[in-house]
């Protein structure tokens, strides 16, 4: 594991200057760099959770700048989920909205100097994409039932020779493939964008004083990449999600 | 397979962990509590606007009552002013058929009054001539006829006149 992250080129961070203040090739400094990305991880769910605290710890009705600010974020991704769920989102509001957050925070991460995308590890993608698929599983069990549930998963139509067995079990067999498909398609994506942006801002940072013009350029870029990341990871679970939950009325 | 070798099982869980800390804290802060505050916001701007049309239309009532109230006034108004025209009509026809009885009272005593005199002024008048005619006739033819005979002689004369 820790050649795996050896190898990728990348910015030094704070991670890697303790690791070598420790020395790397000592457990400690081994332990330190393996275990960087979720260092970093928890240091932005630190961050997150105080910034949250902060902002609702006196909700009130006039809001200040701050609780204003969160107002925007959570009344925006409310609307998000609720225009693509229906009113029955609001209960996936929390789930989808602390993804966005979480992913949009740990992509920005990798442009602060001194900073890490953990997203740029698909150990942390594939952590949340696990959440995602077990989350999209039980509220379809939860909402459809066992039978609905397996309804879902033998697709239609259903009903003459053929459509009653061979068919739905093909179905079946598809629904499962995809279903576990997802969670891979969704981590590599959003892995594979940020530790591109953050293997290009390395190398044109290794260009010096020549590449900053570029480099500017290409944080820029990296700022879209990783809102839209963000957006991509949010909006295909709220997706996942209402093909399980409204799959009735479809 | 090479792909394979960059997943930690670790990290992958310390990661599960983190995210469900993360949901777990940010359910309670900001989920539960701001979406608390955009719905009662939600709902007190909702009640606001009710109350705004309630009193909207509590006004549209007044405004429509007032007309009413406004335009039974005037009618009243109206009325009144038609009633007091006819009153004072009344009482003017009724001062004039007064002063009319009351001029014709007065015309009636002036008639009266000039009858009176006119029969008293004749009367005086006979008297007068009674005494200037036996005065001349005393003198004309003294002592040729006495007073009887006078008397009966001016009557006659007088009832002349009269028919005259």
């Amino acid at each position: 594991m820790v050649e795996a992250h050896q190898t990728q080129s990348e910015l030094p961070n704070l991670v890697s200057f303790l690791a070598e203040a420790v020395g790397k090739s000592t457990h400690l400094g081994e332990q330190v760099i393996l275990w960087q990305n979720v260092i970093f991880s928890l240091l932005i769910v630190f961050i997150i959770s105080l910034i949250a605290y902060l902002a609702s710890r006196k909700p009130k009705m006039i809001p200040g700048k701050l609780q204003n600010a969160i107002e925007l974020v959570v009344g925006g991704l409310d609307d998000f989920v609720c225009g693509i769920l229906g009113k029955q989102g609001r209960r996936y509001t929390p789930f989808i909205g602390t993804l966005f957050i979480y992913i949009l925070f740990m992509n920005l991460s990798g442009i602060i100097p001194f900073l890490k995308s953990p997203t740029a590890s698909w150990s942390t993608t594939l952590g949340l994409a696990f959440c995602v698929f077990v989350y999209v599983q039980y509220a379809a069990f939860k909402e459809l039932g066992f039978l609905g549930y397996l309804d879902h998963m033998l697709g239609k139509p259903r009903g003459i020779l053929a459509f009653s067995v061979f068919i739905p079990l093909m179905m079946f067999i598809l629904h499962i493939v995809s279903e576990l498909v997802r969670p891979l398609s969704l981590s590599l994506r959003l892995r594979s964008n940020i530790w591109g942006d953050d293997l290009l801002l390395a190398v044109l940072a290794g260009f010096g004083p020549a590449g900053i013009p570029l480099l500017v350029f290409s944080m820029l870029l990296a700022i879209l990449a990783a809102v839209v990341q963000a957006v991509v990871f949010s909006l295909l679970t709220t997706i996942y999600f209402s093909l399980v939950l409204t799959h009735e009325e479809v | 397979m090479e792909l394979l070798k960059l997943l930690s099982t670790n990290e992958i869980i310390a990661q599960v962990l983190g995210f469900l800390i993360l949901l777990t804290l940010l359910r309670v802060f900001a989920w539960k509590r701001v979406l608390g505050v955009l719905d009662k916001r939600k709902e007190r701007i909702a009640q606001e606007f009710k109350k705004i049309e309630e009193t909207r239309a509590d006004i549209e009532k007044l405004k429509t009552d007032y007309n009413a109230k406004l335009g039974s006034i005037e009618e009243a108004a109206k009325d009144k002013m038609h009633a007091a025209s006819l009153e004072s009509k009344i009482i003017l026809e009724d001062a004039r058929k007064a002063a009319h009885i009351q001029a014709q009272g007065i015309i009636d005593n002036a008639k009266a009054g000039v009858k009176y005199e006119l029969a008293k002024a004749k009367d005086e008048l006979k008297n007068e001539i009674i005494d200037l005619t036996l005065k001349a006739t005393e003198n004309v033819i003294k002592e040729k006829l006495n007073q009887e005979g006078d008397k009966k002689l001016v009557r006659e004369f007088l009832e002349g006149v009269d028919k005259l």
